[in-house]
């Protein structure tokens, strides 16, 4: 059991290290994309305010949610693992 | 130099390529011709063993279970059977009393109607260290000519290769977001200070100029 918290705990860790790295990534590609959306168009409106509406939506939208994901596949996939070498 | 380089590249290829080879699964068709139970003790090859049974403790020495097995080609393979539980490698196999008792319902012995079986297993036979093959589970198969597509290797070599291209598009997005401007403003900070000190040094030179009797310029 000692052994199964281990791996449980290196594991969350791991997947906090992953996650908080793609956040800063997706944050950060999400940035560069209304800078040169706005760039491209000279607008709508003041640069700053534009980019500042556009991450706002982000922090609210989709894209932002998936990340989650960083935590969800690689515990499924244990989760199958152990089930399908062990009880299949 | 060269030589350094493609030295230093060829022991790195060679050991990526012998971790993916020993851990990966691999499937042998065989047909199994017994099994037993032998007690192990560890000594300098104690590297190349699993671990005791999830849930029981570790000595320095236990009961290892053993498949032995012929392939069709007539040479012999012994694999051992071992829990590889929460630990290295990560196959969370926990059911290794099973996989012995599947193993011995197939024993094939009768080589005029032989059983044949894939057995998935990783890491190598090694008679000079003593080491096994860790099978991880047994299935009937149809003949010893079953082609076996090895499904998971594909993926995750696959899988692979998004993750680390994926690591490398971060680092570049990192590098040309933050560590770019941020060098850039040092540069820029730098050539305004060296600016400044032209500035100061010109205006100091002449100054000393005006002793030595030479025109101002």
């Amino acid at each position: 059991m000692i052994a199964m918290f281990r791996l449980a705990l290196f594991g969350l860790a791991g997947m906090t290290i992953m996650y908080f790295l793609v956040s800063i990534y997706s944050r950060s590609t999400q940035r560069e994309e209304l800078e040169k959306a706005w760039d491209a168009a000279q607008g709508p409106g003041d640069r700053e305010e534009f980019i500042a509406a556009g991450m706002a939506a982000y922090e609210k939208g989709l894209r932002k949610k998936l990340i989650w994901l960083v935590y969800v596949i690689p515990t499924l996939a244990v989760l199958a693992a152990i089930y399908l070498l062990n009880f299949a | 130099m060269r030589y350094v380089k493609w030295t230093l590249f060829t022991i790195v290829a060679v050991l990526l390529v012998s971790f993916f080879h020993y851990t990966l699964p691999q499937h042998d068709i065989v047909r199994i011709v017994g099994t037993e139970n032998r007690r192990i003790d560890f000594g300098e090859n104690s590297f190349f063993w699993a671990s005791p049974d999830v849930g029981t403790s570790a000595g320095t020495n236990r009961d290892v279970r053993f498949i032995n097995a012929e392939r069709p080609n007539g040479r012999i393979i012994v694999y051992r059977n071992e829990d590889t539980g929460w630990g290295w490698p990560p196959y969370f196999k926990l059911d290794s009393s099973n996989l012995q008792a599947e193993s011995q319902a197939l024993v094939s012995t009768d080589k005029a109607n032989p059983v044949w079986v894939s057995v998935t297993h990783y890491g190598w036979r090694n008679e000079f260290f003593t080491i096994y093959p860790n099978a991880i589970t047994v299935t009937q198969v149809e003949g010893p000519d079953v082609r076996i597509i090895p499904w998971f290797n594909i993926l995750f070599f696959i899988f692979l290769a998004i993750i680390l291209v994926m690591l490398w598009r971060m680092w570049a997005q990192f590098r040309e977001r933050t560590i770019d401007p941020a060098l850039e403003s040092i540069g820029d900070t730098i050539d305004e200070v060296d600016a400044r000190a032209d500035g100061l040094w010109a205006r100091f030179r002449a100054w000393l100029a005006t002793w030595t009797g030479k025109p101002r310029r």
